[in-house]
């Protein structure tokens, strides 16, 4: 008789009330009896979950510590407002930049929101295990002075740990923020599954960072649902390269007129990281725009998948919709998978995607070369060149510089 | 011949000829596929390869991952094989055929007999179930060159047929691939000799006449080392208000050196303007590039069915082979197509290009889907992919789901695929010199086909051009 792989406690879960607990086992009887999902389930044909977790777990249990006494390590390229999170539980925030009152940050408890569409296995995992998160809440008209990083800290003894929780953000009628997902991440090997909710309402604009301090042995998986209210923007910029797993989840909804979505990312693998995007943008209202653009550098062994979905309601005339992937692949066991796809059912609609796959064009390097840089260099520069090219749209220079700073460093690793 | 029936001026091959049918009993059963072999006088080795095929459907569930959805069929309720009475005793030469069925191929443009076809194409007429006449024979025959109905070739090639059929595409591929196998009635068998080259075009032209009744017609072609054959396939169908199942399996193997070009113009009866009748068009389509330097080419254009649902695939295997895939599938009023192809590169330095043009107009639906999937092994192997939709009113639907996976570092894929409508400057263009709305919209279409339309042999490309014209007559305004 084999082992079963789940070992979860619910005691360990702060339940409040008895119909809770018994919510939180009936959604985990759910999900164990789907499973994992593996490459049969068109969304995760490219990356086989239960393959993977299988071949790296056994014995799965859920995290119930909580403590940390380390000093944090602060960026200090630019002044920024903290939250801390350790293990997937908020511990303490620093909104002093910001006007009293304007930015809200709580507790999350596990199940007071909505899941508004269940997906897949891993969101009954998530509702029957979650151990809460953030509830962050920008105020109407307040633009945040500083941007906001989440310092995202997994503590050394996680191995063979599950961690699921949850956020909810609120950006209101005309405000701004930016927000910095910052992932940092010790030698445990664990797995976290986390459900984010946005709701971006008129006017606002909500820049998302997200960010992976160094490599990681985790398994991470994200699943973002996002709505956009009339003329509201959202710009996520997706740099998380590091963990041994990673896939995101964005299902972002363009409700009313004028709204914007951009998705970029530039990421950079290499030994048995495996990681993947996996974007749908609902049109569901006129002169909504959506601009994604994935740009991947694969080394060694690494597996980087891109599935895009585009879909274009019959009344979203006038939609204006771009989407590109590209992948450089320095190594001959590196992988690189796409399913960009579209259905649109509007006719007045402009909407295209393109999508490459190759390796490093010779000519380029030889032409470096000839310049009197050596190999290694050339290469670092093109691929550099080709990373780079994200940060355009990111207008803060502080913030450009430092991401800029942390991509360097990556690429010096690729041999 | 009845005439009653062709209301609808739009589809002009929508008559039924009036014949006395010979047809097996109803129903999906181990009796039928007895009875099948058994009037095609088929050896006992075939009898075995259908049944093998049989078991192994009755394991096997439809598939439902597609976008165009369609009611249950019922498998019992249909004529597997169906033939012209005067078909029981084959007849020896055209002067034997039935008149009525020589009168029908004639209406349908393709004269049967020789001396009135433009010279240069060769025919095999496919009415239901059997094969009616095959031209030019006799000089194709001075070359060394095989064109026949199938289930001749399974009588006198029997070494051919059994090392290449189902070589391709396995019994237990899928199910309507499998289906195919258990019950297939007729179809083209082609094999060029090596360092042959083709001399005239050949062609299928395949009419479902008779109600009740799946056609499946099984095609092999086969071009031996340095070999070169255009292939060309045409069908038709009559109006009726029943949905038909049209389930084929066309398998290519190009052997070193050799090069097949497969073109298709796909006319099935479309069903009427609101949706009521229509082919179901399930086709497994597959090529292998078995040689070196060896080249696959499909062309498509499809314009008829109900619902196509079909994706004509290369299998590079062979060392620097080619893959080719042009399509243009037009949908109108209730049609849907689901179509694509698959790319899979084995070899090194093998080339694919895929250029898939879709148009819906009306409340259709049309999806491209496709894969390219270069191997490991496939060293330096290069892909371009292009798909553009164009639709027309907001009723209808374009999809786009491509499949890209490279496994190498040296292979370089693209795709691009763009979505828009008829441009207005070019409409307001074309109407300010005096062309109506409705020519000025066939003329653009036209050019945002002309790509794949260059890609048809000439006679083909005419019709088609036509054929493009009519599908979306009145879908504009």
């Amino acid at each position: 008789m084999m082992e079963p792989l789940f070992n979860i406690d619910f005691k360990k879960i702060p339940s409040s009330s008895g119909k809770e607990a018994a919510e939180r086992k009936k959604n985990f009887e759910l999900f164990l009896k789907g499973g994992l999902p593996g490459k049969k389930d068109e969304n995760w044909k490219f990356s086989d979950l239960n393959f993977i977790i299988n071949r790296n777990f056994k014995n799965i249990t859920n995290n119930d510590n909580y403590k940390f006494d380390e000093k944090i390590e602060l960026v200090n390229d630019f002044d920024h407002n903290k939250i801390v999170i350790i293990n997937g539980s908020l511990k303490s925030y620093d909104l002093q930049s910001e006007e009293n009152g304007k930015v809200k940050i709580e507790n999350l408890k596990s199940l007071d929101r909505s899941y508004n569409r269940l997906k897949n296995n891993l969101d009954y995992l998530n509702k029957a295990l979650s151990i809460g998160g953030f509830n962050l809440e920008v105020q109407k008209n307040y633009k945040c002075k500083k941007p906001i990083i989440i310092y995202n800290y997994f503590t050394e003894n996680l191995n063979n740990k599950i961690i699921n929780n949850s956020n909810k953000i609120n950006i209101s009628q005309n405000s701004e923020l930016t927000l910095i997902d910052y992932n940092i991440g010790k030698n445990s090997k664990f797995i976290k599954n986390t459900y984010e909710e946005i709701n971006i309402d008129k006017g606002a604009v909500l820049k998302n960072i997200i960010l992976q301090k160094s490599k990681s042995n985790g398994y991470f998986y994200k699943n973002i649902s996002g709505t956009q209210n009339y003329n509201s923007s959202y710009q996520n910029f997706i740099l998380s390269s590091g963990p041994k797993f990673n896939k995101i989840e964005l299902d972002i909804n363009l409700e009313k007129e004028k709204s914007s979505c951009y998705i970029l990312s530039g990421l950079n693998l290499s030994k048995e990281e495996h990681q993947e995007i996996k974007t749908q943008i609902n049109h569901l209202a006129p002169n909504c725009k959506s601009f994604q653009k994935i740009k991947n550098v694969l080394d060694s062994d690494s597996i980087g998948v891109y599935q895009g979905k585009i879909f274009v309601k019959d009344i979203a005339q006038k939609t204006d919709a771009y989407q590109l992937s590209k992948a450089l692949i320095l190594n001959d066991q590196a992988e690189f998978n796409a399913k960009p796809e579209l259905e649109i059912y509007a006719d007045d609609v402009k909407c295209s995607h393109g999508s490459t796959s190759g390796s490093i064009d010779a000519e380029a390097i030889h032409y470096l070369m000839t310049r009197g840089i050596a190999f290694r260099e050339a290469k670092k520069l093109l691929i550099k060149g080709f990373l780079n090219e994200i940060f355009d749209n990111i207008p803060e220079e502080k913030i450009r510089i430092f991401l800029e700073k942390s991509m360097a460093e990556q690429i010096d690793e690729i041999r | 011949m009845k005439n009653e029936e062709l209301k609808n001026q739009d589809y002009k091959y929508g008559f039924t000829t009036e014949i006395e049918n010979f047809k097996a009993p109803k129903g999906l059963t181990e009796k039928t596929i007895r009875f099948i072999s058994e009037v095609k006088k088929e050896p006992k080795w075939m009898l075995d390869w259908r049944l093998k095929a049989f078991n192994r459907l009755r394991v096997l569930t439809e598939p439902n991952w597609q976008k165009p959805k369609y009611p249950k069929i019922n498998y019992q309720d249909l004529y597997y094989y169906s033939a012209p009475k005067s078909f029981k005793d084959k007849p020896k030469s055209l002067d034997e055929v039935d008149p009525k069925l020589i009168e029908t191929y004639n209406k349908l443009g393709i004269p049967l007999n020789e001396q009135k076809r433009l010279s240069g194409v060769a025919v095999d007429a496919v009415f239901d179930s059997v094969s009616v006449a095959t031209t030019f024979k006799g000089e194709l025959d001075k070359k060394g060159i095989i064109f026949c109905p199938i289930s001749e070739a399974i009588q006198k090639h029997p070494d051919l047929v059994k090392k290449y059929l189902g070589s391709v595409i396995p019994i237990s591929d899928h199910y309507f691939a499998t289906l195919n196998s258990a019950v297939f009635t007729d179809g083209s068998f082609v094999y060029i000799p090596p360092n042959t080259r083709c001399p005239m075009e050949l062609s299928t032209y395949f009419r479902i006449n008779a109600s009740e009744t799946g056609q499946f017609e099984r095609t092999l072609i086969i071009a031996d080392k340095g070999s070169y054959v255009s292939y060309l396939e045409g069908c038709t169908a009559p109006m009726r208000d029943e949905n038909q199942l049209h389930a084929a399996n066309v398998e290519l193997v190009a052997l070193d050196d050799a090069e097949i070009k497969y073109s298709t113009v796909q006319n099935w009866y479309p069903g009427d303007k609101d949706g009521v009748g229509g082919i179901y068009n399930f086709v497994t389509k597959r090529g292998a590039c078995r040689g070196k330097n060896s080249k696959i080419s499909w062309t498509q254009v499809e314009t008829g069915s109900a619902i196509t649902w079909k994706y004509p695939s290369c299998i590079l295997q062979g060392d620097n082979s080619i893959g080719e895939f042009y399509s243009i599938a037009i949908t109108n009023n209730y049609q849907k197509a689901d179509t694509g192809t698959k790319m899979i590169h084995l070899g090194k330095n093998t080339k694919s290009k895929i250029i898939s043009k879709g148009i819906s107009a009306g409340q259709a639906d049309n999806t491209y889907r496709g894969l390219v999937d270069i191997g490991a092994k496939a060293r330096n192997s290069r892909n371009y992919t292009q798909c553009d939709s164009l639709l027309m009113g907001n009723k209808c639907g374009a999809h786009t789901v491509p499949y890209i996976r490279n496994k190498n570092s040296s292979s370089t894929v693209e795709h691009e695929a763009t979505t828009s409508k008829i441009n207005e400057d070019q409409l307001f263009y074309c109407n300010q010199r005096g062309l109506n709305q409705e020519e000025a919209v066939s003329l653009i279409v036209n050019g945002f086909c002309k790509e794949v339309l260059q890609q048809l042999p000439m006679e083909f490309a005419v019709e088609a051009q036509k054929l493009v014209s009519i599908s979306l007559e009145g879908s504009v305004g």
